[in-house]
């Protein structure tokens, strides 16, 4: 375990014990006592799944790129009930081989999930450096196309010098 | 708060039955996962949201978010899972020319 | 408000009954797959419903939040294997 993610475990209990107080909605000592321990063992074990720890997510831009992102799965969320309802069901799908300039797997695995996640568009292979995705028509596919959500996730992510 | 929370309930319930139709309408499972994403973002979004608004600001309104929350990270996992399945045991996506 | 909440949970059960006719129709496995995705999706929406019309809705999130989960796992263990024996 090396220091830097050493230095996250903090936080993820943190996180986790929160996550136990909203759902256990029990205030008694023992009962927050047993939160903290669970909370704090989650985490330690978990340490070793982190990927990529020199990369650190900005959790502000994070807040900003998550309502952008919703805004967009309702605008093609809009457009494939179009397809679906139109009478003669104009989908033309396509596979789109995409290169991504991302070079850290957090990142990739964030552009797979918000391109899943995006009704017309879908994740097939996600390779560190090459997505494959599975488009309904050439609208549902300007985002992955344009590189607009490439740039957009590469701006979440800063490069911490490696400390300690 | 009730009236806004029916109506967001209303518009998920509209997303829910075209994801529906669209898993019996289109033609394979590629095109299908699409129907089923419709129903895991957008629908599920404005269902909970409006049981959410109708609960105000309390906590049993944050943990309906957490289930929100937990949908939206799982469910892209699943269908991707899926898709992949499907296309390395050698399933040929549809294409508008030879259907 | 109540009356609403029944409305929501007809529509919900009449979705499940369509995704049905997926997973029992099929033509391939991985449909059928996806049917069950969907149906497990609509389930955990009717629990935090039902437990809205109950008034226990911090029980039913601990239920669908394990359904989720549970989902999560019983579906990658079904397409690993489906993917491992390579057949459509």
């Amino acid at each position: 375990m090396s220091a830097l993610l050493a230095a996250t475990l903090p936080h993820r209990t943190l996180a986790l014990f929160v996550l136990w107080l909203l759902l256990s909605e029990s205030y008694n000592l023992l009962h927050m006592a047993v939160g903290l321990a669970a909370a704090f063992a989650v985490a330690l074990l978990n340490t070793d799944r982190l990927t990529s720890a020199a990369y650190r997510i900005h959790w502000l831009r994070l807040a900003a790129y998550l309502p952008w992102l919703l805004w967009r799965i309702f605008l093609s969320g809009v457009h494939l009930s179009f397809l679906i309802l139109h009478p003669r069901m104009p989908i033309d799908p396509i596979m789109i081989r995409h290169r991504t300039q991302l070079s850290n797997k957090n990142a990739v695995v964030l552009l797979g999930n918000s391109v899943t996640l995006t009704p017309g568009t879908l994740t097939v292979e996600a390779n560190p450096d090459e997505v494959l995705v599975h488009a309904m028509d050439e609208y549902s596919a300007q985002d992955v196309k344009t590189l607009r959500l490439d740039r957009k996730i590469a701006n979440l992510f800063k490069r911490t010098e490696a400390r300690g | 708060m009730g009236l806004i929370g029916a109506g967001l309930m209303l518009v998920g319930l509209f997303f829910l039955v075209v994801a529906a139709i669209g898993m019996v309408r289109l033609p394979d499972v590629f095109s299908r996962s699409h129907a089923v994403a419709l129903t895991d973002s957008l629908g599920a979004l404005f269902l909970l949201a409006g049981l959410a608004v109708e609960h105000g600001f309390s906590p049993n309104a944050l943990r309906i978010l957490v289930v929100l929350a937990l949908l939206y990270i799982l469910n892209p996992v699943i269908s991707h899972a899926t898709v992949r399945a499907a296309l390395r045991s050698g399933m040929k996506p549809w294409r508008r020319e030879n259907g | 408000m109540t009356g609403f909440h029944l409305f929501v949970l007809d529509i919900l059960a009449v979705m499940i009954i369509i995704y049905l006719y997926r997973v029992v129709r099929g033509p391939t496995v991985y449909d059928r797959v996806l049917g069950l995705n969907g149906i497990s999706t609509k389930a955990i929406i009717l629990l935090v419903v039902i437990g809205t019309v109950y008034g226990r809705v911090d029980m039913f999130v601990d239920i669908s939040t394990g359904y989720a989960l549970l989902n999560l796992v019983g579906a990658l263990a079904i397409i690993k294997y489906l993917e491992q024996r390579g057949t459509a």
